[in-house]
């Protein structure tokens, strides 16, 4: 397998920062997007997979990608770029439930949902994964956020903190009151 | 001040389950005494066993991307034949209403510029009785074109 290098700098590609694969990316070195690409799609995939039905997770995660790619060159890199794509990945999320309640009613959706897919588990377990993937959007962003940074991206807690720009003990506190809205929701 | 204490103790003590339990070294509740945090101990455990680990290998990473390359070129592709949107407008098959409206905007332009201009009281009006039948000719024909648009609509 050949390895890409950066310009001048006899960097491999896979060895870059985000921001000078960008960079490259912009200049004209498409396979720069490959490497980003590459690095960036077990998180997105894995926060896609906990707030959408299994279904369409491959569809939503294609989607962020191509609107990554697209609006790339508005990327000014005033925050780092995986904050920048986890931003965008809630927006397509959230477009994706707007799209899904204008075409049919959204709290029947999941049964529905659960009936249609069989691969990975039994309907019942994917049941209650579309139970816990409703309950988790329903919730307030905060507290989805943190649960997803813990779960779907396996942060820890002292890294959850940085990214928020909260103390640990803020950010332990705010993951309680998540759990427990999440419990109160589960119980409903 | 205690109970403020307790609660920091408590943040604590769940952030430390919700450790243990991703690290999969926790199988069943039962590592606290305290009822609310077993219970949110079980909130968790329902979480990670709905969600279990799936593996994202290197090969499925390149499948996604090839399927992200074909589809990008197949929308860009769409969008390449896809007719402008000034093609599409004036497109009066597929828009009937836009090829009407230009009709009629036609036949009042028309109607307008035969009216003879607003001459004050007193003076000579010159001109011929055009100007009142050409009215009557643009209400008629617009009336036409109403029908016609109305019957195709009804095919």
């Amino acid at each position: 397998m050949t390895t890409n290098y950066m310009q001048n700098t006899l960097i491999p590609l896979q060895d870059a920062s985000d921001e000078a694969l960008i960079q490259k990316y912009m200049d004209g070195h498409k396979e720069a997007f490959d490497v980003l690409y590459h690095r960036h799609l077990p998180k997105v995939y894995k926060r896609v997979r906990y707030v959408v039905p299994e279904n369409d997770v491959e569809d939503v995660t294609q989607e962020i990608f191509i609107a990554a790619l697209k609006s790339l060159s508005s990327f000014r890199g005033d925050a780092k770029f995986g904050t920048w794509l986890r931003t965008l990945t809630n927006h397509k999320v959230a477009e994706f439930y707007r799209r899904r309640t204008r075409k049919q009613e959204p709290r029947l959706a999941p049964l529905s949902d659960a009936m249609a897919t069989v691969t990975g588990g039994t309907s019942k377990s994917m049941e209650e994964r579309i139970f816990l993937q409703r309950a988790l959007y329903d919730l307030p962003e905060n507290y989805r956020e943190v649960l997803l940074l813990r779960f779907a991206e396996d942060l820890q807690f002292n890294e959850i903190a940085e990214l928020t720009n909260q103390n640990l003990e803020a950010t332990k506190s705010l993951f309680r009151r998540a759990v427990t809205a999440l419990r109160t929701h589960l119980e409903k | 001040m205690n109970q403020k204490n307790e609660s920091i103790e408590k943040d604590n003590e769940l952030a430390d389950i919700a450790d243990r339990v991703l690290k999969g070294r926790m199988e069943s509740s039962a590592s606290t005494s305290d009822e609310d945090l077993l219970s949110l101990e079980r909130t968790l455990l329902r979480l990670t066993d709905a969600f279990p680990p799936e593996p994202f290998d290197e090969a499925r990473s390149k499948q996604m991307l090839v399927r992200l390359k074909a589809r990008m070129r197949r929308e860009e592709e769409e969008l390449a034949a896809k007719p402008s949107f000034w093609k599409r407008l004036f497109d009066f098959q597929a828009n009937p209403q836009v090829g009407l409206l230009v009709a009629v905007a036609a036949i009042v332009v028309l109607a307008i510029v035969t009216l003879p201009s607003v001459q004050p009281p007193g003076s000579a009006v010159s001109g011929t009785a055009f100007s009142g039948s050409s009215i009557f000719t643009a209400v008629g024909l617009i009336a036409v074109l109403l029908v016609f648009y109305w019957m195709s609509r009804r095919k």
